[in-house]
C-alpha cells in the first residue's frame, strides 16, 4: 500500500503541472475549455492526493509504527500541496474565476516536486513528535501557510495581469479583497498553530515559548502579516502595495518552513 | 479623552501619536526585523563561543547590544512595551466611539436611511405587506423599529452591533499574554536535575545556576529506553517516585511529551546519559595492595582504616603518547581525621603514573543511567492560555462578524400598489452586506401563495 501510495502521488505531481498549464492556456488563449478542464483535473488530482494521503496513514499502522503522516519534511510537503489545493479551489467554487488556477495551482505541483527529491519511505516516530498535539498543530500551521501561499499567488496575479494600471477596476477590487480575505484565513490559522505548538511544547519541554529559531520566524511571519492587516486601515496600502506585502509575507512563511531547518538549528530540526 | 487634548496640547500630540495606527504598523514591522538578529546569532551561549564565532571585535558589539540574548534585552524589551502602549492607548482612544455606535438609539438610525440598494414593487398598498415584510426582516436581521412619516413606513433592523467589540477582545488578548509572560518571569522558576538509577534528590539547579531545595524529593526507581526494530529510540522512560517527609507519596512514569506533576511544578524527560556510580580500584598502601569499591563523591571506609573516595572520573584521557584510558581523581585521608589528599588514578599498569606511598589504580568503573529531568513552575501559563483562547475567538468576531444595519421603506405607488426599498449599511465586509440585501429582496419578492 505504501508502493501505491507512492506511485499515486508521482502521478498526482505530474497531473498538477498538467493542470497549471490547462489554467495558463484559459489565461492566455482565453478559451473556456481549457478552464472547464484544467478544474476538472484538479478536483480529480485533488481526490487521488487525499486518496494518497489516506492510503500512506493505513500503511503506516499495517506496518506497526501508524501515525498521521505529517512526521518529516517528504509528508509535510505532500500534505502543503494538498492544503495549497484545497484552499485554491475552495476559492474557484466562491468566485468561479479560474484564472487564479494559472497562479495557485503552480505552487501544489511546485511542492509536490520538492517532496520527490526526498526519501518516501515511511518511518516510525520519533520520542518527541509522539503527541496528540502533532495533528493540530500539523494542520493548522499548514492551512495558514496555504492561505498566505494562495494570497501570494493572488498577489503575483495582481501584478501580473496589471491590475495595478486600473486599481479601481472591479476585478482589481475583487483581486484585493481576496488578497485581504486569504491572508486573513492565514493569519487566524497560523495564530491557532502558533497556540497549539505553545500547548504542545509547554507539554513536552515545560516551556509555551522558548525564542527557538522556528517559534520567532513564526512569530517574525504573524508580526508581518499583523502589520498588513493593519496596513488596511492606513491610505495607500492597499492595491499594488497590498499585492508586494503578500509576496514578503510569503517569503517569511516559505524562510519559516524551509530556512530555518536548511540554515538554523534548533530544537525542530527532525522536520529535515 | 478629548477633554486632555484640549486642556493640554502636549499631552494631547503624545496621546495622537501613542494612538495612530502607523505606529502599531511601524512598531510590528520593526519587531519582526529585529527579531530575526536573535535567529542568525546563537543565544545565550558562553562569551568564548562568540568569541570564536564572531571574532573579538563581534563579540564586543554583540555583547555591547545583547544580542547574545536579544529576547530579554533592554531595547528588545522596549519594543514591546511601547508597543503594549501603542495597544492600550489606541483601544482607549476607539472604545467610547464604539461602545456610541453600539448602543446608538434607533429611532436616530430610522431617519438617516441610506440609498437604496434594491427598489420593486408588490401588490396591495404599505399597511397589507407591512406585517410579512416586518416578519422577513426580523428573521433575516433583528428586532424591527418603525417610524411612520408622509412618504411613507420605514423600518429599521441591525444586527452584530456586538462584533464591534471583537478588536478589542484582540489587543486585550494579545497585553493578558505580556502579562502571563510577566508573571512567569517573577514568580516562577525554570531548573533541572539529573538523578541517577536508584537515587534520591531533593534539590534542583535553577537555570540561574543556583541551588534549590524542592521541598520533598524524588527518587528514580529506573530509566529505560526502548527502541523500535530499526534501532531508532521509541521512548524514553523514568520511573519516579515522589517522598514528601520521608514517605513515597506518589508514582509516575515519566515519558517525553508526558510529564509529572507533584505541588504544582511540572517534572519533564529532557535528557539522559550514564553516570558513574562506583569504582573498582587496586589500592596499595606500602606493601600492602587491596581491591575495594569506591562509591562516586562519597567516602568510603579502606580495610586499613583509611578514607577514600572519587571525585571525579573521567572514561577516556588522551595525554599524548604517554597514555590513553580511564583517568579519576580520588580524595583519600590516612585517617577519620586525618589531611584530605586528592590522588590522580589511571588504569591499572600503566607505566608512567608516579608511584607514591599511597596508590589507587582503576581496574573497572561500574556506572549507572541517569534522567535527566527538567523543573518547571510557571503561574503565568494560564494566563497565556487564557490570552490564546481570547486572540482566537477574538479574531473569529473581529473578521467575521460585522454590525450590519438594514432600512426598508414601503412607499404607496398610487395604483394600489407597494413600492419597496432596500438600504444598509456596514462597517466591514461590503459584499457580504450585499449578498445579505439580495437575499432580503428574494425573499421579501416572494409572495405567500394566498396573496395571490
Amino acid at each position: 500500500m505504501e508502493a501505491l501510495s507512492n506511485q499515486i502521488l508521482v502521478a498526482v505531481t505530474f497531473a498538477y503541472l498538467a493542470a497549471s498549464v490547462l489554467y495558463l492556456c484559459h489565461w492566455v488563449i482565453k478559451v473556456n475549455v481549457f478552464g472547464t478542464l484544467a478544474s476538472l483535473l484538479s478536483w480529480v488530482t485533488f481526490a487521488a492526493q487525499t486518496t494518497a494521503i489516506i492510503m500512506r496513514w493505513v500503511a503506516s499502522h499495517e506496518m506497526g509504527i501508524g501515525h498521521a503522516p505529517f512526521s518529516n519534511l517528504f509528508e509535510s510537503l505532500v500534505f502543503f500541496s494538498w492544503t495549497l489545493a484545497l484552499i485554491y479551489l475552495i476559492i474557484e467554487l466562491i468566485t468561479k474565476l479560474r484564472i487564479i488556477g494559472a497562479f495557485a495551482v503552480p505552487l501544489a505541483f511546485l511542492a509536490m516536486l520538492y517532496a520527490l527529491t526526498l526519501d518516501p519511505s515511511i518511518k516510525p516516530l520519533m520520542p518527541a513528535l509522539k503527541s496528540n498535539w502533532l495533528i493540530a498543530h500539523v494542520i493548522t500551521c499548514f492551512l495558514g501557510y496555504s492561505g498566505f501561499g494562495i494570497s501570494a499567488a493572488l498577489g503575483i496575479m495582481y501584478l501580473v495581469t496589471g491590475q495595478a494600471r486600473e486599481p479601481g477596476s472591479k476585478r482589481a477590487l475583487l483581486l484585493d479583497d481576496l488578497i485581504y480575505q486569504t491572508v486573513v484565513v492565514g493569519f487566524i490559522l497560523l495564530t491557532a498553530g502558533i497556540v497549539t505548538g505553545s500547548i504542545w511544547a509547554n507539554s513536552a519541554w515545560g516551556t509555551y515559548w522558548s525564542w527557538d529559531p522556528k517559534e520567532t520566524w513564526s512569530l517574525i511571519t504573524w508580526l508581518v502579516y499583523a502589520a498588513m492587516l493593519h496596513s488596511r486601515f492606513m491610505r495607500g496600502w492597499q492595491g499594488r502595495r497590498l499585492a508586494y506585502f503578500s509576496l514578503v509575507g510569503f517569503a517569511c512563511v516559505l524562510f519559516t518552513y524551509f530556512g530555518v531547518n536548511l540554515l538554523l538549528s534548533g530544537l525542530h530540526s527532525y522536520a529535515t | 479623552m478629548s477633554k486632555d487634548k484640549q486642556s493640554n496640547p502636549g499631552l494631547g500630540s503624545v496621546w495622537k501619536f501613542f494612538s495612530s495606527v502607523k505606529l502599531s504598523f511601524s512598531l510590528l514591522l520593526i519587531m519582526a526585523l529585529t527579531s530575526i538578529a536573535g535567529t542568525l546569532i546563537p543565544q545565550k551561549e558562553p562569551a568564548a563561543a562568540y568569541v570564536r564565532g564572531f571574532g573579538e571585535a563581534g563579540a564586543r558589539f554583540i555583547h555591547f547590544l545583547g544580542l547574545d540574548d536579544m529576547y530579554h534585552a533592554p531595547w528588545f524589551v522596549l519594543i514591546m512595551a511601547l508597543l503594549a502602549a501603542n495597544l492600550i492607548i489606541c483601544s482607549l482612544d476607539r472604545l467610547p466611539t464604539s461602545l456610541k455606535l453600539m448602543k446608538k438609539d434607533p429611532e436616530s438610525d430610522l431617519k438617516s436611511m441610506r440609498r437604496p440598494k434594491e427598489k420593486f414593487t408588490l401588490p396591495g398598498v404599505p399597511g397589507d405587506n407591512q406585517d410579512r415584510l416586518q416578519g422577513a426582516l426580523a428573521k433575516l436581521v433583528g428586532p424591527v423599529h418603525q417610524g411612520d412619516s408622509k412618504d411613507g413606513i420605514t423600518l429599521f433592523a441591525q444586527k452584530g452591533a456586538w462584533s464591534r467589540l471583537g478588536v478589542y477582545v484582540v489587543h486585550a488578548s494579545v497585553l493578558v499574554i505580556l502579562i502571563g509572560a510577566l508573571v512567569g518571569n517573577f514568580f516562577g522558576f525554570a531548573g533541572n536535575v539529573n538523578i541517577a538509577e536508584g537515587e534520591t534528590v531533593d534539590q534542583i539547579m535553577l537555570d540561574t545556576r543556583q541551588p534549590m531545595k524542592l521541598g520533598f524529593s524524588l527518587k528514580l526507581n529506573k530509566f529505560k529506553i526502548t527502541f523500535y526494530d530499526s534501532g531508532m529510540p521509541s521512548e524514553y522512560r523514568s520511573d519516579v517516585t515522589f517522598i514528601k517527609n520521608g514517605k513515597p507519596v506518589k508514582d509516575v512514569v515519566m515519558i517525553v511529551n508526558d510529564p509529572a506533576e507533584f505541588e504544582g511544578i511540572d517534572f519533564y524527560q529532557a535528557s539522559y546519559g550514564t553516570t558513574p556510580k562506583w569504582l573498582e580500584v587496586k589500592y596499595t598502601h606500602g606493601h600492602k595492595s587491596y581491591d575495594v569499591k569506591l562509591p562516586y563523591q562519597r567516602w568510603k571506609e579502606l580495610p586499613d582504616g583509611g578514607f577514600a573516595g572519587v571525585s571525579v572520573f573521567r572514561e577516556n584521557v588522551r595525554m599524548g603518547q604517554m597514555y590513553q584510558g580511564p583517568a579519576a581523581r580520588i580524595l583519600y585521608r590516612a585517617d577519620a581525621k586525618g589531611e584530605t589528599k586528592e590522588l590522580s588514578a589511571f588504569r591499572a599498569g600503566a607505566k608512567f603514573a608516579r608511584k607514591g606511598p599511597v596508590n589507587f589504580e582503576i581496574i573497572k568503573a561500574v556506572s549507572v543511567p541517569y534522567s535527566g529531568i527538567s523543573v518547571k513552575y510557571d503561574p503565568g501559563v494560564w494566563f497565556i492560555w487564557v490570552g490564546c483562547t481570547m486572540m482566537v475567538v477574538g479574531f473569529f468576531i473581529a473578521f467575521y462578524f460585522a454590525h450590519r444595519k438594514v432600512w426598508l421603506r414601503l412607499t404607496e405607488t398610487g395604483k394600489g400598489r407597494t413600492r419597496v426599498e432596500i438600504a444598509g449599511a456596514t462597517n466591514k465586509n461590503r459584499p457580504g452586506l450585499s449578498r445579505l440585501l439580495t437575499r432580503l429582496a428574494v425573499e421579501l419578492k416572494d409572495q405567500p401563495q394566498e396573496a395571490e
